[in-house]
């Protein structure tokens, strides 16, 4: 299939970008969305031009670095993936296709669809770890922990921090990942020791970072690639409360 | 003393903290929200009385007015509606800051509902009705009320203009309350596998019933029962 792909390009941070326009001829259905873009890419180096700049590492829908907003859509139009996910059968000759970067104030532009996300990192290193010492791996039934709990637990630790919720919030609200951050360890016994601590430390370094507020339209679980729960934001909205009131 | 006052301190510093908090500000603009929908509750309740004749309703207006307690409560509901819109405002330019450059196409993943994306224009909608509304049924711009309020709220109704646009704004304050009643839930860390769709329905069937209760009154004294309205009105007068 014959493709225009309307792509941003950036020289650098301090550069304006505006759109480029492209042609892409013979893509097969077989290629994944990053597949497309290096064959494009392939073309441009040959021609003597700047290859397209973007984030991409396992291309296993692991890692969470391909951060593309395609068409309006974070990782682009199917649910639960990541862009290198999605393939070029999802769509037909003759398509022009939008690429641009996550947008955000919190997530500036490096180069072309590049973004740095390391204001979640910041946001981690706040409060999102446990600092106790838990000991050796313990007998599995030494902490007892409700088979619910562990399941909650783990659906919020499968945030891969790919930044799609910050993407497609309305608000670039970035509630989702630290939901999903203070979740994890909220609902497991060894974060319970420091979970006012945490929960204060990590919306501070949120709303430092110039993220929006989130108003509960949920856009950020209809993108995620990993299906975090709004739940959770709930569960930060209580924990926030209760350490707001309780925290010494 | 020094303790006491160190401890004061600290505790004002911690309000202070919460409510400039993201979710500080969101958790005030939610209980101000759920307070003015017990607002709403009790106006449209006395609302009703409308169609009890001029008579039910001029006594109740009568027994609301005299009420030494009517003043504190308006300004108390001067105030939450303050609080709500001024927060909301406030958020509102720290999520536009938050996204300086917009995208060139957005669409989402079908998430937003019609309630949810015009919360601002709504918002604003249900701002120029207040100031209407009070302005001509409580402070009578336009025409005085006399003693007969049954026959000045009749009597405004009647003017097409003027009901077109009170059902357009309780249209509005339904499409308002159909996003905003599920969000304020959401927000107060409410949430639980079995009731969050529960309170998600009753959230829009709130909505419903006081939009169509509120837009019940101009549509059915503006356009319908003319005369019986005149006849009412004469017998309030009575």
């Amino acid at each position: 299939m014959n493709l225009t792909l309307k792509v941003w390009r950036q020289k650098d941070a301090q550069s304006d970008g505006g759109f480029v326009e492209y042609k892409i001829a013979d893509v097969t259905n077989d290629m994944s969305f990053l597949e497309m873009l290096d064959i494009l890419n392939e073309e441009l180096v040959a021609k003597g031009s700047d290859a397209i700049s973007f984030d991409h590492d396992c291309r296993e829908g692991i890692c969470g670095m391909c951060a593309l907003m395609i068409d309006g859509q974070a990782h682009g139009k199917d649910k639960a993936a990541t862009s290198c996910q999605l393939h070029m059968r999802r769509y037909q000759d003759g398509d022009t296709i939008t690429i641009e970067p996550f947008r955000a104030k919190a997530f500036p532009v490096l180069k072309d669809l590049v973004v740095d996300r390391s204001a979640f990192d910041r946001i981690q290193a706040a409060g999102g770890f446990v600092s106790v010492a838990t000991g050796n791996a313990q007998d599995a039934n030494a902490i007892l922990i409700p088979k619910q709990n562990a399941e909650k637990a783990m659906d919020a630790a499968s945030c891969i921090g790919c930044g799609a919720c910050v993407a497609a919030c309305p608000n670039a609200s970035a509630m989702l990942f630290v939901a999903a951050k203070v979740s994890q360890y909220a609902l497991l016994p060894q974060g319970r020791p420091e979970r006012e601590k945490r929960v204060l430390a990590m919306r501070e370094a949120m709303d430092a970072e110039g993220f929006g507020h989130c108003t509960n339209e949920y856009e950020c679980e209809a993108s995620c690639p990993k299906g975090i729960n709004v739940s959770n934001i709930a569960r930060l909205n209580r924990e926030f409360l209760r350490a707001a009131v309780l925290a010494e | 003393m020094n303790a006491a006052k160190t401890c004061c301190c600290q505790c004002s510093c911690r309000l202070f903290e919460f409510l400039e908090s993201s979710i500080g500000k969101k958790v005030m603009i939610a209980l101000a929200g759920f307070l003015l929908c017990g607002f709403l509750i009790t106006h449209l309740a006395g609302n009703m009385f409308m169609f009890g004749g001029a008579n039910a309703f001029n006594h109740y207006a009568e027994a609301l007015e005299s009420n030494p307690f009517l003043p504190l409560a308006e300004i108390g509901l001067a105030a939450l509606f303050l609080l709500h819109i001024a927060l909301t405002i406030r958020a509102k330019f720290a999520n536009m800051a938050a996204r300086p450059v917009a995208y060139e196409v957005y669409q989402g993943k079908g998430a937003r509902t019609p309630g949810s994306s015009t919360m601002a224009a709504t918002g604003a909608l249900i701002l120029a009705f207040i100031v209407i509304h009070v302005a001509t049924l409580k402070f009578e711009v336009g025409g005085s009320k006399g003693p007969d309020l049954f026959a000045h709220v009749t009597g405004w109704f009647k003017n097409p203009l003027y009901a077109g646009f009170y059902i357009l704004a309780v249209a509005g304050v339904g499409l308002h309350l159909s996003h905003g009643v599920q969000s304020a839930i959401q927000t107060l860390g409410v949430s639980h596998p079995r009731y969050t769709p529960m309170f998600r329905k009753l959230g829009l069937l709130f909505a419903v019933a006081i939009s169509v209760g509120f837009a019940s009154l101009p549509i059915y004294f503006g356009f319908f029962h003319h005369d019986m309205a005149c006849c009412a009105a004469k017998g309030g007068a009575q």
